[in-house]
């Protein structure tokens, strides 16, 4: 081979490296990146707290939990200033955990689709489900990926004495299964 | 040694300026490996995702954290400032019962039981015999969110009360305000604020300590506040007035505000004066020359002074030897007809 046209092999050669490892950057990236069961997991256990927590009792249209609904003609839920997380905090204060439960089995139908599972917990207590079926605990124990939201959560037991529960450790647990 | 003679070629090249040699490849392939390698540095996948995952980490931490520093200011203090200023002022008022003596200074003991649920340094609720203050003072609720907050966030936070006082700005209320500096420290960020915060509570249903002192704890009155307005009284008003033991606030009176009665401070109060009748079936001896409007009746402003004082004679037959002055008759309309000179 002319000694000329050498220059342009070494180029051509270089240039066909630099393409194939260009490629070989762009699946690896691709692969990494694209892990949707993470982030929908985890924006999961957030969304969900956050909606437990920034829901008051007054803005829920719920024919259980929402203003009118059976708990509130009841005389048990009774400020509807009261967040659902804090509602959930102050059935825990006052012992009502069977409420405590249906009230989140019920403010959440519709929010968790059916795919995923959910614990909540406030203090260290499992309030949601209370008692967890063997297939939940098994899908639990078995999952890839578990992840958590946590929050604090307090409030008032009593307007007229001011007395207050809490602050108790709010924690929502998600995972697919 | 073909390679030996490469080498000699090209610094030869090298010296002429590479113009004149024949293999400039090797001078390509450097400029190629050099930009391979820029490439490689560029887009390296794992630094690509590690950085965004951190920094998706770290916006959620923050925004964890950030979250419980809001909820800290606008929510946690107001909320344990209002409960534990009920509980204090409840707790002075016990202690005021069990002493049988006025506060020398309200504001230092309110402070005092706030923080540390003591007064003079001893524990309230042991001069009380009563439960109130005790796990519920303002250090030990900020120790409370201390350690929950350490449990769920891992977080460090650091409160320092600055100041903790309690006013009267209307008559049936008691404002309480608090300063506070805090600081909350994560491993990613840290805060440091100021806040002041205020707090109301109502008055009704408490215990008026004037009652309990003067009467060395023998008659107790609630604050009730009456429900009659200003130009709406009548004699039988007034029966039920005395009856309920109920409070009226008028603008503009001598009488003192609720927090002016845990002092022997019995002053005008500018704003949130608050007064009621005493009932002469609760007191011994029932039949005394003073007006029964509580301030001025132990404060002994009309004593002996007959001249000034009025049987008020159309309630003698519920509420024997009830005195008014002529001030107060007009203001509750009692009547020429329900009322005769004492002498």
């Amino acid at each position: 081979m002319p000694s000329k046209k050498r220059g342009y092999f070494f180029v051509l050669d270089a240039v066909l490296g630099l393409f194939v490892i260009a490629m070989g950057i762009f699946i690896i990236s691709t692969s990494y990146v694209n892990v949707p069961q993470l982030t929908q997991v985890s924006l999961l256990a957030d969304d969900l707290l956050v909606f437990l927590s920034n829901t008051k009792i007054k803005d829920l249209n719920n024919p259980y939990a929402g203003i009118g609904g059976q708990l509130w003609k009841d005389g048990v839920i009774t400020d509807a200033d009261n967040s659902l997380l804090q509602q959930v905090g102050e059935f825990y204060a006052t012992n009502k955990l069977d409420t405590a439960e249906k009230f989140v089995a019920n403010v959440s139908k519709d929010i968790v689709p059916e795919q995923f599972r959910y614990e909540v917990w406030i203090d260290g207590n499992l309030i949601y489900p209370r008692n967890p079926a063997a297939e939940h605990i098994s899908s639990k124990n078995n999952t890839a990926l578990l992840l958590t939201s946590k929050k604090l959560t307090f409030g008032i037991m009593s307007r007229t004495t001011s007395s207050i529960w809490g602050p108790y450790k709010a924690e929502v647990f998600t995972w697919e299964g | 040694m073909g390679g030996v003679r490469k080498t000699i070629d090209f610094w030869r090249a090298k010296k002429s300026g590479f113009a004149g040699m024949g293999r400039k490849g090797i001078f390509f392939t450097f400029i190629a490996i050099t930009i391979m390698a820029v490439f490689i540095i560029i887009f390296t996948p794992q630094s690509g995702v590690s950085l965004q995952k951190n920094s998706q980490a770290l916006k959620t931490r923050i925004g964890s954290v950030d979250g419980y520093v809001s909820d800290l200011e606008s929510s946690y203090f107001e909320t344990v400032l209002r409960a534990t200023t009920f509980k204090a002022v409840l707790s002075l008022i016990f202690y005021v019962n069990s002493t049988g003596s006025y506060l020398t200074d309200f504001d230092s003991a309110f402070s005092e039981v706030m923080v540390t649920g003591r007064i003079n340094g001893l524990p309230i609720d042991s001069i009380t015999g009563k439960k109130i203050m005790e796990n519920s003072t303002l250090t030990d609720w900020n120790n409370k969110i201390i350690s929950t907050a350490k449990d769920t966030l891992n977080v460090n936070t650091t409160i320092t009360i600055i100041n903790v006082s309690a006013s009267q700005s209307k008559p049936w209320n008691i404002d309480s305000r608090l300063l506070v500096n805090f600081t909350v420290a994560s491993n990613v960020a840290e805060w440091k604020k100021s806040s002041a915060v205020t707090a109301t509570i109502g008055i009704e249903g408490l215990h008026d300590p004037y009652y309990l002192v003067n009467t060395d704890k023998a008659y107790t009155n609630q604050i009730k506040k009456s429900t009659v307005e200003f130009n709406q009284w009548s004699i039988e008003k007034v029966r039920e007035h005395l009856r309920n033991g109920s409070y009226m606030y008028w603008q503009n009176s001598d009488a003192p505000s609720f927090l002016m009665r845990f002092t022997d401070s019995i002053s005008p109060s500018g704003c949130c004066g608050i007064e009621s009748f005493v009932n002469p079936n609760k007191i011994t001896p029932s039949d005394r020359i003073e007006s029964y409007m509580d301030y001025l009746f132990w404060t002994h402003k009309f004593a002996g002074n007959c001249t000034q004082l009025y049987n008020i004679t159309g309630l003698w037959d519920e509420f024997k030897f009830f005195k008014l002055d002529l001030g107060h008759m007009a203001k509750y309309n009692i009547t020429s007809q329900y009322a005769v000179k004492t002498c």
